[in-house]
């Protein structure tokens, strides 16, 4: 357990020390060297660098150190706090919000930030035929320039969840200038061409990009925030990303001295590199859940019937399933029980305690009741070489053997899993989500609210979740909102469409020289801070 | 000039083979399950979306379509846009390229030199202890997966030892081969071993050879015996090994660039099957298959030079 306290101390840490004054940049070393390059093992390159039309973690996750959003996500990933706007007003019943940027922004290139800059990129960002995000920003419906460093957005209806999206990656903002210079005949081919060398007002500007092997950025000399010291952000002077996919080789990397940090430490590894004088392990916590998730149509898309459309068989599974089990043995106890859907770092979270408790007896009895004391036969696809998986799949198994439920294992390879998912085409699937924005409206819309996306495709459809969430997707009273969403939260777990497994922490290791890095639960990664001692 | 002849026919033949390579390639990329829209955009998605980034990059056009379109542009050398890094493929595969091909040209460097001496030794000695040692330890070297191969010498000398950069490609040309000397001589041995094996066993049977016997008759002296009459002629079946397993080297070169991070068109290959990236997987597969066939080729001009006998 020492790992999970491990984790917890990271959390406060970040949370208390870092973003009390500075924001996403450690004050432990606010007497922190300067200079230098750190350098950064990544499993994945990334593939497109524009806010807009990303769709990948790979992007997604360190777009932030190029391109600021108006407002910044606050470490613990509830809340928000200033970013290139330095105060923002709700007026008109909550139907307008309006932002003063701050004065001075000038992007990487050295060109002045106009409040033209941010309309524009805000309405880039909105355009319904833009990439795959602009629902974030749905309640847009104008936004408009109200002096040199005022901008106002109208809203459709209040939005409780509008200072969340501006301090999400897709609203980041773009110089309209220099996009517009960007040769290409299109918008999409300016966008491509403008990817490639990406300006913005963050802390870091990219100058060289090797793909699949290293991506080179370098401090901007015009970055808008300074240390608590009083000198510009951020610290080092070059920021390198090298491109080691095998996980082993990134350790190795990183032992040798010739990282600085890696991400994305497989959980079997972490207890060995917390033993290693030289490294710090950093378990961040993560809006990351793993589950099973269950088809409840009456009947599979090969025409037979389904077991899982019975409520008392599905919570029968789930009672089956040990999760502090699954957590010893997949997680090596680093992972913890889920008490909601959500993780319980995503705003509103309600769990009071962990879901479907093992209880074998309440498993049988559940089965019985419904008819299906014999048991049955039910299919679970999984991405072929995902090990934590199929970890995951073959612990079941034998638990559900135990109630007379035989699980047959399908492995397949993503793009046609998905395939099958959302052609509705599966009885079961494991699958891991992390939120993309510090609202509990996203998660709740995919694994939840019915009409968006068939509750994980599930076709699952509850009348009375779908009438909260869609007044909670208005309701600008936090206090009302909570109680909608402990509301949604109690239906769904009752429903038991999900076997919940775990929550498991991001998992970065650095070496002991350098500190100041923060990665927020939605697995965003910041740089501004850190520093090599 | 009958050898010319038989030369720009062989020339002549890969035409045809692109083309075929081409369409299968094609064909192939897209009954694979899955699709790359979905691929890209992952689970969560509206349908609305997939949809118009599927009209967007024309992937709902008749599949004719898109095959005629693709072999049109194709032929003038434009091989599209990566669906899912947003730049021109030919950049990507230029990129790569040369960095698989120093893979693989070290890969044959080292599987040769480490072959052909010990294949000689082996023969001369056979069935004798340095016979069976070196057959031995190839015979660990071919059955062991590269994976396997390349994780203990990136572990024992660069891990442990310090020796060589621990993955990576480095920046300039000699840090390029410093660089690719592990995963070179990953990707080398099973290689070796086959190279070994197969030359072993014809300077056995070219050892037994009349031809042999009587030049040991006429008095040449024992190495030019070798070098001459055993080496010329034992080669040949060796020739067309290694012009085959240029093929072989090049899908190994998958994983080896995987465990070393070594970014050539392995790795790109796998990430774009993986991503569904449609016209990535094309110019790869034939590049890939240019790069074959011309290895083929350069087989039959060397087979040609060392055995007058062919092409006549």
């Amino acid at each position: 357990m020492t790992a999970s306290l491990t984790s917890t101390r990271r959390g406060l840490f970040g949370l208390a020390a870092g973003f009390a004054a500075l924001s996403l940049a450690d004050t432990a070393h606010a007497a922190a060297k300067r200079g230098g390059k750190l350098i950064y093992g990544r499993y994945a390159d990334s593939l497109f660098l524009d806010p807009v039309l990303n769709d990948a973690n790979v992007d997604i996750w360190v777009i932030n150190s190029v391109y600021d959003t108006l407002l910044l996500p606050t470490a613990d990933g509830l809340g928000v706090q200033e970013g290139l706007a330095s105060k923002w007003a709700f007026s008109d019943g909550g139907k307008t919000l309006t932002l003063t940027v701050r004065p001075g922004v000038k992007f990487s290139d050295g060109s002045a930030l106009k409040i033209t800059d941010v309309k524009w990129s805000l309405d880039r960002a909105r355009d319904p035929k833009a990439g795959a995000w602009n629902d974030m920003i749905a309640s847009i419906d104008a936004v408009e320039v109200a002096g040199p460093d005022s901008i106002v957005l109208k809203l459709k209806t209040p939005d409780p969840t509008i200072l969340a999206a501006l301090a999400t990656f897709n609203t980041g903002i773009m110089s309209q200038a220099l996009f517009e210079a960007t040769p290409g005949a299109t918008p999409d081919d300016k966008a491509k061409a403008f990817a490639e060398k990406p300006v913005g007002t963050g802390p870091f500007m990219l100058v060289e990009w090797k793909r699949n092997q290293v991506m080179r950025l370098a401090r901007n000399p015009h970055y808008w925030r300074m240390a608590e010291d009083g000198k510009p952000l951020p610290y080092v002077d070059e920021l390198e990303f090298q491109i080691i996919p095998d996980d082993n080789t990134r350790i190795l990397k990183l032992k040798a001295g010739e990282l600085h940090g890696s991400e994305f430490i497989p959980l079997a590894r972490v207890k060995e590199l917390q033993a290693d004088a030289n490294l710090r392990m950093e378990l961040w916590p993560s809006t990351k859940v793993t589950y099973l998730s269950m088809m409840v149509k009456p009947t599979l898309a090969d025409g037979k019937p389904n077991p899982l459309s019975n409520q008392k068989v599905r919570q029968a599974l789930n009672y089956a399933v040990n999760k502090d089990a699954v957590i010893a043995i997949t997680t090596l106890g680093l992972g913890k029980p889920m008490r909601s859907f959500m993780s319980s770092t995503t705003p509103l979270f309600d769990g009071p305690a962990p879901l479907y408790p093992y209880d074998l007896a309440k498993a049988k009895a559940l089965l019985a009741e419904a008819g299906f004391s014999g048991g049955f036969e039910v299919s679970c696809m999984t991405v072929a070489g995902n090990q934590d998986n199929l970890n995951n799949l073959t612990t079941v198994q034998q638990m559900w053997a135990a109630i007379g439920v035989k699980l047959k294992i399908e492995q397949m390879d993503n793009p046609s899993l998905t395939k099958k998912y959302r052609a509705e085409d599966f009885q079961m699937r494991t699958a891991a989500w992390t939120n993309d924005i510090s609202d509990p409206g996203q998660i709740t819309s995919y694994f939840a609210y019915g009409p968006n996306i068939h509750a994980l495709h599930s076709g699952w459809d509850d009348k009375r979740l779908n009438e909260v969430f869609l007044a909670s997707q208005q309701e600008t009273d936090p206090a009302k909102r909570r109680v909608q969403y402990q509301e949604i939260q109690k239906i769904y777990a009752d429903a038991a469409t999900i076997v919940p497994l775990y929550e498991t922490p991001y998992t970065v290791a650095w070496r002991k020289n350098v500190s100041g890095f923060v990665q927020i639960p939605l697995g965003n990664n910041y740089f501004v801070g850190a520093a090599i001692g | 000039m009958p050898r010319l002849g038989w030369l720009l026919g062989r020339l002549l033949q890969i035409v045809p083979t692109f083309l075929l390579i081409g369409i299968a390639v094609f064909v192939l990329a897209r009954l694979l399950p899955g699709d790359a829209v979905s691929a890209m955009l992952g689970d969560r998605a509206s349908d609305e979306t997939i949809n118009r980034l599927t009209a967007q990059l024309g992937l709902n056009r008749s599949l004719g379509a898109q095959l005629l379109a693709f072999l049109s542009a194709a032929v003038q050398g434009d091989f599209g846009a990566s669906l899912s890094r947003h730049v021109p493929v030919l950049r990507l595969v230029a990129e790569a390229l040369p960095v698989t091909l120093s893979l693989v040209a070290i890969a044959t460097v080292l599987a040769l030199a480490i072959a052909l001496p010990l294949a000689f030794i082996a023969a001369l000695n056979a069935n004798r202890w340095p016979d069976i040692a070196i057959r031995a330890v190839f015979q660990v070297g071919l059955s062991s997966p590269v994976f396997y191969i390349g994780l203990i010498l990136l572990t024992v000398f660069a891990g442990w030892l310090g020796w060589f950069p621990v993955g990576g490609y480095g920046e300039t040309f000699g840090e390029h081969l410093y660089h690719l000397f592990l995963p070179g001589l990953t990707l080398s041995l099973s290689f070796a071993a086959v190279v070994m094996r197969n030359l072993r066993a014809a300077v056995l049977a070219v050892l037994t050879a009349e031809y042999v016997d009587f030049a040991r008759a006429k008095g040449l002296a024992r190495s030019v015996v070798l070098l001459r009459h055993v080496l010329r002629n034992a080669l040949i079946a060796t020739v067309t090994l290694v012009g085959l397993h240029v093929g072989a080297l090049l899908g190994g070169a998958v994983i080896t660039e995987t465990v070393f991070a070594v970014p050539g068109v392995g790795r790109l290959m796998i990430d774009s099957i993986f991503a569904r990236d449609y016209p990535v997987i094309q110019a790869l597969t034939l590049v890939l298959a240019v790069l074959v066939s011309l290895a083929f080729l350069v087989t039959d001009f060397v087979q040609m030079w060392l055995d007058p006998r062919v092409g006549r």
